[in-house]
């Protein structure tokens, strides 16, 4: 298992990148705290899907349905916290 | 020039979900393309999209029908941007009301003809949403077989699945509060998300079926021309037929969108680039999710000004 720690952060983050496509970015243009949604990164619901998608394949990872996913994609941080709460739950 | 780096796709999206935040934008208002189209618009409609408002605008107008021509205008803008940057398309595909964009852009339609029948189709179903209210919904993150079952259980609400959107994005359409009804069933059966559209008629689904004399009215004196680009009919997998064009346009907001479809066609066909033409990334997501392999961006979002 992973620790909370900047290297998890950094595998969010490039997660992110990589599912979204977004290769403009690299992970230092995304803030941890920041929000990924609406005013923040700007992502949508079809972004989510594709995170549901990528946390799966990557970490094991389950998001249940949408009011877990409300929570856990509010930030990388949240994320992360998420993953390091629930690895190879899936 | 030419850009392209292989059998390239312009496709035209539908109705944008909010007003486009143009303030956001200064490089696109002093675009001569943006500033022409504008201008020709404004004369005809008396509708400003700067101001995403119509001239002496009383009471608020309907704000899908400013969406509809709005999307229609910067799908529009976007084209001669990406025509003047030396990009050129083999084929265009168009999802829901970006027909008249993709008609207008293949020379079957003028400019002003396709701003006509924008707001003429769009004024038919503000009509419509007044006598008989509908609704539309986005539902991701569920299983066709899924969102079916919603329809089914819901039998009563005249739902249909307006959209296809991808394996696990499906939009509904129907009766306002059948859709409602549709939105709390599919989070309760762990949808990823499920949100209302702005729309408020049922929009591609049968009960707008009902419409299509009164739409192939609209369009008694516009002379179709022979397309310059070919459009991908969505419903056949096949090129459009100038012949037929009337006939899909009058039946097309009756009917599903079968986007995922459209889009498996042209990559089995050996499309590799997929360029939306307008000013969001919506069809760009799509993609991502029916071939993460593809290239795809869209004008509005990637094209430098």
């Amino acid at each position: 298992m992973v620790g909370l720690n900047d290297h998890l952060i950094e595998k969010i983050k490039q997660l992110i990148i990589q599912r979204l496509k977004l290769m403009d970015m690299t992970p230092e243009m995304i803030e941890t705290d920041a929000p990924l949604f609406g005013e923040g990164l700007g992502l949508d619901s079809i972004d989510a899907l594709e995170l549901v998608l990528g946390l799966e394949k990557e970490f094991g990872v389950i998001i249940p349905d949408a009011e877990v996913g409300k929570k856990v994609f509010q930030s990388v941080r949240t994320m992360a916290q998420y993953v390091l709460e629930h690895e190879g739950t899936a | 020039m030419n850009t392209s780096k292989g059998r390239t796709a312009f496709c035209f999206p539908g109705q944008l979900q909010d007003k486009p935040m143009l303030e956001e934008a200064p490089l696109l208002r002093e675009d001569p393309h943006f500033k022409e189209l504008l201008k020709r618009a404004s004369n005809q409609t008396k509708f400003n999209l700067l101001n995403f408002s119509f001239e002496r605008e009383e009471k608020e107008e309907d704000f899908s029908l400013k969406l509809q021509i709005s999307t229609y205008l910067l799908s529009m803008v976007h084209f001669y941007r990406l025509r003047a940057a030396g990009w050129t398309p083999d084929i265009f595909a168009e999802h829901s009301m970006g027909i008249y964009a993709a008609l207008a852009a293949s020379e079957v339609i003028s400019f002003e003809e396709g701003l006509f029948i924008t707001e003429a189709i769009g004024r038919l179903l503000k009509r419509e949403g007044t006598i008989h209210r509908g609704a539309m919904a986005n539902i991701i993150g569920l299983p066709l077989e899924e969102v079916q079952k919603i329809c089914q259980a819901l039998n009563g609400f005249h739902l249909s699945i307006a959209n296809y959107n991808g394996s696990m994005h499906f939009v509904l359409s129907g009766e306002e509060e059948g859709v409602e009804k549709a939105l709390s069933l599919a989070l309760s059966r762990k949808a990823i998300s499920a949100t209302r559209l702005a729309f408020n008629t049922a929009l591609h689904s049968p009960s707008l079926y009902s419409l299509r004399e009164e739409i192939m009215e609209i369009l008694k004196n516009i002379k179709m021309q022979p397309l310059k680009v070919p459009i991908l009919n969505h419903w056949t997998i096949k090129p459009l037929r100038r012949e037929e064009i009337k006939d899909f346009l009058s039946q097309e907001i009756g009917r599903p969108v079968y986007w995922v479809r459209c889009v498996e066609k042209l990559l089995q066909e050996g499309f590799i680039q997929f360029i939306e033409v307008g000013h969001e990334i919506t069809l760009t997501k799509l993609m991502r999710w029916i071939d993460r392999e593809a290239e795809a961006f869209s004008a509005g979002d990637h094209l430098p000004l």
